[in-house]
């Protein structure tokens, strides 16, 4: 098991997420889409180097931006 | 007594869709989330009480985390919670994220009834919800509905006076998902279903290789539609009615008036060889509804068609993710994209859209970059007609201009302009295949609204112009501007008339430059200084209210100055 940012991770990785570190804001808005800690998501795909991230949690389909991908810590295998 | 409804949701949960089926109000709704930026109010007759229904735009939580949801939260408390019920819509695809919301309401006390929407595509998708089941568990009506087709609407109205405030103990975040999560598993049961053709077509559109390639390519075939659709319809419809029909019956009833006449200029213009010549006359009875019929009407069809299919599809915030990255250079996040593919139809939805952007400093630059660089169909339009015939280069020349102008300018005011610029976080809907009877709808409801804000306009623009030359009142304004506009832009003084003219519409304004015998250079430095130079009065409007005074004023002389200077450097690259 170890902790990697969502940005970090493969695309087509699943990955568990243990931690939001960003101001409060972020973390209620994650909150409320359904990504919390303990929310099981998948990363779909990643575009470049530095651009967003596509998850999908539950049924919905999530694009981040990196620098909110990055907030979010993850647990792996 | 029931005084008022409010239709609450997750965003692109279907609540305009809903909000148009109660009132008959018809609104806008697209496949992406925050499709409705201003609040729609419409009446509801139930029984013998009229009901004003408002809708909502779409928020995630009660705890308001954006300006949008802020709007919709202190709308909801500012009224009696016994005299109101709230319709609460659920996306039933996503029960689960969308339960939030609906407890979060039932905590609150509020009187709730809620729609289980789009359980059509639901059940296409093995997603299968016991209604009645969940009726029981949030003590309050549930309604399944597919507001697309109008399904469960009929029964949703009986039962609103059903919605009455329940008791509910207050819960925490994490307890409240748990009720979700013990909710669902009672409620909800799902069809293993092997991966649809549709699900491999989303899930390639947000990669990056594959993704790109079918921008591309939509991107490519939307512009070839829109052309092919435009000329389609000039060539085998409104050209042959305009002149086969509407010209010999004009020529005839004006045949006995005199040439010179106050009259005869006005509506008619001046003869071209004898003969009324649509394109130059300058007549309000024949330029006129020749420049919004036959040469821009074709391609707001064309336009819209091709732009509400993609909105309805969903394939928009595709299209956003995957310009993020260069978004960001311009100081702006991918989602800006849309606001300014609406612009590309009229500037002022396009302003209007950029709401959905959440920092001052974002609006600013998306609504500069929009009136600048970002022209309206109606202008293209005439863009096409004028410079069409001598071919592609000079076409595709205005839009590498103005995109290239664009590219800078963002750059310029990323660096400059202070405030933040918040990172993207958006909900992807998946792809639906709209109703041609929906899609029919949204057409016509566009072309309508382009027909009564344009034709009036077009009519009176150019009557008052008529009548400023006719009694050469523009004389003065043009000897006074010619050192500018022949002097730096090389091109003949009395083009000032079409930039002033481009104040209060475009079209119009190019086809002020019609009569006027340019030469191709002439007529490109011209429809390029008219696509970046002052935005029409709708939009100028527009980024008034929307972004202030001051505001106003910042972008209108980023305007000015850029337009100068564009057309010098033109004039002196191209001419000599």
């Amino acid at each position: 098991m170890k902790k990697i940012s969502l940005a970090q991770l493969k695309p087509d990785h699943k990955g568990k997420v243990s931690d939001i570190v960003g101001g409060g804001n972020l973390r209620s808005k994650l909150m409320h889409m359904g990504v919390y800690k303990g929310t099981e998501i998948t990363k779909l795909s990643h575009i470049g180097l530095r651009g967003p991230v596509v998850i999908k949690s539950g049924r919905s389909i999530l694009a981040l931006g990196h620098g909110v991908a990055a907030k979010v810590i993850l647990e792996t295998e | 007594m029931i005084r008022k409804i409010y239709l609450i949701g997750n965003p692109n949960v279907g609540k305009s869709v809903i909000f148009s089926r109660l009132t008959g109000v018809q609104v806008i709704s697209s496949n992406y989330p925050g499709t409705t930026v201003e609040l729609s109010k419409g009446h509801l007759l139930l029984g013998n009480d009229k009901i004003e229904v408002v809708d909502l735009p779409g928020t995630y939580s009660l705890e308001p985390t954006s300006s949008a949801e802020e709007a919709a939260v202190s709308l909801l408390s500012e009224f009696p919670k016994n005299e109101m019920v709230v319709i609460n819509i659920v996306d039933s695809t996503n029960l689960e994220r969308n339960l939030s919301l609906t407890l979060q309401l039932l905590e609150k006390g509020f009187p709730v009834i809620t729609c289980l929407n789009m359980c059509d595509d639901a059940s296409h998708k093995g997603v299968h919800i016991d209604t009645k089941k969940l009726e029981e568990i949030l003590q309050a009506p549930v309604i399944s509905t597919c507001a697309v087709t109008g399904a469960g609407i009929k029964l949703l109205i009986e039962r609103i006076h059903e919605a009455v405030p329940v008791s509910r103990g207050k819960l925490s975040h994490e307890e409240r998902w748990k009720e979700i999560g013990r909710i669902i598993e009672q409620v909800q049961r799902l069809e293993h279903r092997h991966h649809t053709l549709r699900e491999m077509l989303e899930d390639a559109s947000v990669r990056p290789l594959t993704g790109l390639v079918m921008a591309a390519g939509i991107i490519y075939a939307s512009f070839k539609i829109v052309r092919f659709v435009g000329e389609f319809i000039i060539n085998r419809i409104t050209d042959p009615i305009f002149i086969n029909l509407y010209q010999p019956v004009l020529e005839k009833m004006t045949a006995h008036w005199q040439e010179k006449g106050f009259w005869f200029h006005l509506l008619i213009g001046d003869l071209i060889n004898g003969r009324i010549d649509f394109k130059q006359s300058l007549g309000v009875l024949t330029t006129a509804p020749y420049i919004e019929f036959g040469m821009v009407l074709p391609y707001v069809i064309a336009f819209y068609f091709i732009l509400s299919l993609l909105e309805d599809i969903g394939y928009l915030p595709r299209l956003a993710i995957l310009l993020d990255n260069l978004m960001h250079t311009l100081g702006l996040h991918g989602f800006a994209v849309i606001p300014i593919l609406l612009g590309f139809g009229c500037n002022v939805p396009g302003i209007l859209a950029t709401r959905v952007l959440e920092s001052k400093r974002e609006r600013f630059i998306a609504s500069t970059l929009i009136s600048i660089g970002v022209p309206c169909v109606p202008l293209q339009a005439m863009i096409f007609g004028l410079l069409g015939k001598y071919g592609g280069f000079y076409v595709a020349g205005v839009y590498l201009v103005l995109f290239s102008l664009v590219l800078i300018l963002g750059v310029i005011m990323n660096k400059t302009v202070s405030g933040y610029s918040p990172e993207f976080l958006l909900e992807i809907p998946p792809y639906r295949f709209p109703p041609i009877p929906t899609l029919a709808k949204k057409l016509y409801f566009r072309i309508k609204g382009f027909l009564i804000e344009a034709v009036p306009v077009v009519m009176l623009g150019v009557l008052f112009v008529n009548i400023l030359i006719y009694f050469r009142l523009f004389d003065f304004v043009t000897s006074l501007s010619a050192p500018i506009i022949h002097g730096l832009f090389g091109l003949p003084k009395e083009a000032v008339v079409a930039l002033v003219i481009g104040f209060i519409r475009k079209d119009v304004a190019v086809g002020m430059l019609m009569p006027l015998g340019l030469s191709v250079e002439q007529l490109f430095i011209a429809a390029t200084l008219l696509a970046i130079s002052f935005p029409c009065i709708a939009t100028f409007v527009v980024i008034w209210k929307e972004l202030g005074f001051v505001n106003l004023i910042k972008s209108t002389l980023i305007m000015v100055v850029i337009s100068i200077i564009m057309g010098t450097m033109l004039h002196f690259v191209i001419l000599k």
